[in-house]
């Protein structure tokens, strides 16, 4: 039975539509997830030398395991934001003569072989054995390695439990908001010392099998903790739906004011707030608000005179995040119902215009938003509204129009993150030019004059000549899909 | 009113649709039959413009659909739930509609009215998604939305489908109704042999892509449907 289980999960992923349709896309994704495996166990085998000569550690051991407690709270994040549930698949299983809880058993083993996984046995491995190992001996370092790998894999089980319950629920952003608070009020407040409550745990299992026994037995608690909230819970109304309205019924009304394609803004609007994959996209574009934190108070980034060119990339980022992102699966957002834009008269070029409305509002809004920045200097503040006047005059036409390559349909209610659906290679791609076309039009004003506000208003002057030009410019994608609508609405169908 | 001429559709090699010619005169409720696969909803989509023709056009009042879209006033269909926008609620999606057709708050509540009866009080006034509704309710809306605008063609594909019996009364009362006061053209297809017989005054029958019949009198109909599918 669980053979038949693996063989139809194993068809189920080579049939998958971004499987078949774009094998390319696969390949790229694997050879990227070992990439990034492989930097991870690098990582773990130059961590002694890291804390040793970076950070300039007598002790690499006592370093580390002061700083294990954010390496776990940052792995909280990842997996909250990262780990997929296997409810999914749970329908489809559901009515036939199989026991639920052994569905269960297999969907939650299934969810264990993943990446995340790995990461913690790869990261500290070659520490316990180049620096546990040597000064504390063997049996040390295999107790140490297990307390840690223990501790990774508990908390997968908590967060397979944790995210079914509470994900998109305010508990559920409330409890993450905690962790980053606890995180930020132990190192930069320093309330406390996170590092060392954590601490002792890890020393003991130096000495001790003891530590390695209770964390087994947190883990196998956690397990059972999923697996029984799963098992109680194994009905189609409470795992696989969304929740119903709540907070989602609210209007963005002034669009209203800009005809038909405002009125189609609207709508998207309500389209973004009522399904969970672009609602992600919308909160991770307020996450990135904070992406300016991370380089412009750096002193790795400060200069004596200007600022780092680097700072361009930031704020073309934090001013047009949503439009990169969103943008990138322009039409396979409305995959579901393209034939009723279709079916109506003007529908596709005023659903086109709403998205450009809506494009430039959450662009102003972030580009608002984004002004605190001043206060690491007036240059922030130019270089945002530069990078905002050309990411509304020529990013978006770019982002538009390679997005519209053979758009694919997707299912909306699916989570965000790892999720390919409607990814092909045009959205690989199109990170190129993105973070190429702001400097195409920098670089050679800042060193032709020798002046980086030169560059900054070169940004400026060719994103305004983009925004006059933008009735022409919006025209051209309206055609586009309107010459193609019959592949695309086939398509989006799934009929090929 | 609908002109087909020497339409055809193709994939690779297989004609899935082949209508030499069909003319659909003004207010006639015209009814399409015939098994699983026959193009039903082909031919129904190659009217609204979704799928493209492999030769011959479709004509409403002289205008050519793959050309132009202003045929798109008149017209108003529900084929399948990619017809409706099932993220918002029943409500919401009137009222989009309405803005769309620039209508006014006192036509739409018009227009609503006559659904009274059909809604079963189900629809409207529910904090549900579209999304959320059962499989008949979702038809309900879409054949709601597709007589907004006063459309002056109407296609419907399936509409009797999971409906329960009363509800499938009440919109044979209804499009009845609606094609004596409004002369509207209907065009229905439909598995159940007897509603469809009942509203329409004529019937067509497709079989693998091609017209096999071309009923107009009313007492043939169910003998020449009944002798054809076996019933």
């Amino acid at each position: 039975m669980v053979l038949q289980l693996i063989k139809l999960e194993l068809l189920k992923s080579m049939r998958s539509t971004s499987f078949a349709k774009s094998a390319l896309v696969a390949i790229f994704l694997g050879f990227l997830a070992i990439v990034l495996l492989a930097y991870v166990l690098l990582l773990g085998i130059v961590l002694k030398d890291v804390l040793e000569k970076v950070l300039e550690s007598q002790n690499a051991y006592e370093t580390l395991s002061a700083g294990l407690i954010y390496f776990f709270l940052f792995e909280f994040m990842y997996r909250y934001f990262t780990q997929q549930l296997p409810v999914m698949e749970l329908e489809r299983f559901l009515h036939l003569p199989i026991k639920k809880s052994k569905i269960i058993r297999f969907l939650l083993g299934r969810s264990f072989i993943s990446p995340l996984t790995v990461i913690a046995p790869l990261l500290f491995g070659p520490f316990a054995y180049r620096e546990v190992l040597p000064r504390f001996g063997d049996i040390a370092a295999i107790s140490w390695i297990a307390a840690i790998v223990l501790t990774s894999w508990s908390l997968h089980w908590l967060m397979l439990w944790f995210k079914q319950k509470f994900e998109d629920s305010l508990t559920g952003i409330g409890i993450v908001f905690l962790v980053l608070l606890l995180g930020v009020g132990s190192t930069y407040l320093g309330w406390y010392n996170l590092g060392e409550i954590i601490k002792p745990v890890f020393d003991w299992s130096l000495t001790s099998p003891i530590p390695v026994l209770l964390l087994l037995g947190v883990c196998f608690a956690l397990y059972q903790m999923a697996f029984t909230y799963y098992r109680q819970n194994a009905y189609l109304e409470d795992l696989s739906q969304e929740e119903n309205i709540r907070f989602a019924n609210q209007d963005l009304g002034f669009l209203s004011r800009f005809g038909l394609a405002g009125e189609f803004a609207n709508l998207e609007w309500k389209l973004i707030i009522r399904h969970k994959k672009p609602r992600t996209y919308l909160m991770l574009a307020g996450f990135f608000l904070l992406y300016g934190l991370v380089f412009y108070n750096n002193p790795q980034y400060a200069s004596e005179e200007g600022f780092s060119h680097l700072f361009v990339f930031v704020g073309s980022f934090i001013t047009g995040i949503f439009m990169l992102q969103y943008g990138q699966l322009f039409l396979s957002w409305n995959s579901a119902n393209f034939d009723f834009f279709l079916q109506k008269r003007e529908g596709v070029e005023a659903l086109i215009k709403g998205k450009y409305l809506l494009f430039i509002v959450v662009s102003i809004i972030c580009l608002l938003a984004s002004i605190p920045y001043v206060y690491f200097g007036w240059d922030i503040l130019l270089i945002h509204l530069a990078t905002f006047l050309f990411n509304m005059g020529v990013v978006m036409h770019l982002v538009v129009s390679l997005s519209l390559w053979k758009p694919k349909p997707m299912d909306l209610n699916k989570g965000a993150m790892f999720n390919y659906e409607g990814v092909g290679i045009a959205q690989f791609l199109m990170i190129i030019p993105m973070m190429i076309a702001p400097y195409a039009v920098y670089l050679p004003f800042w060193w032709f004059f020798q002046n980086q506000y030169v560059g900054l208003a070169a940004l400026a002057i060719v994103g305004m000549a983009g925004i006059i030009a933008f009735k022409p410019l919006s025209r051209l994608p309206v055609q586009r899909v309107l010459k193609n609508r019959y592949e695309i609405s086939s398509s989006f169908r799934q009929e090929i | 009113m609908i002109n087909i001429e020497g339409l055809k559709k193709q994939y690779k090699e297989t004609v899935v649709l082949d209508v030499p010619s069909l003319f659909i005169p003004k207010a006639e409720c015209f009814g399409l039959v015939g098994n699983n696969g026959a193009g039903k909803t082909t031919l129904f989509r190659i009217i609204l413009d979704l799928v493209r023709a492999t030769a011959g056009s479709v004509m409403i009042d002289e205008e050519d659909v793959s050309q132009s879209e202003n045929w798109k006033w008149k017209v108003g269909a529900y084929l399948d739930e990619h017809m409706l926008l099932s993220y918002l609620t029943p409500d919401e999606y009137f009222e989009a509609l309405r803005k769309m057709y620039r209508m006014s708050d006192a036509d739409m509540t018009l227009h609503l009215e006559r659904f009274h009866e059909l809604f079963n009080d189900e629809i409207l006034g529910k904090k549900k998604y579209i999304r959320d509704l059962s499989k008949g309710n979702l038809k309900k809306v879409g054949i709601a939305a597709a007589l907004m605008g006063n459309p002056e063609v109407v296609l419907l594909d399936e509409p009797f489908e999971n409906l329960d019996p009363s509800s499938q009364n009440r919109l044979k009362k209804l499009i009845i109704q609606e094609k004596e006061n409004s002369q509207i053209t209907f065009l229905i297809s439909s598995h159940d042999l007897n509603h469809v017989t009942d509203i329409c005054e004529r019937i067509v029958l497709l079989e693998k892509g091609q017209v096999i019949k071309d009923i107009k009198e009313k007492e043939l109909m169910v003998a020449e449907l009944n002798a054809y599918f076996g019933t």
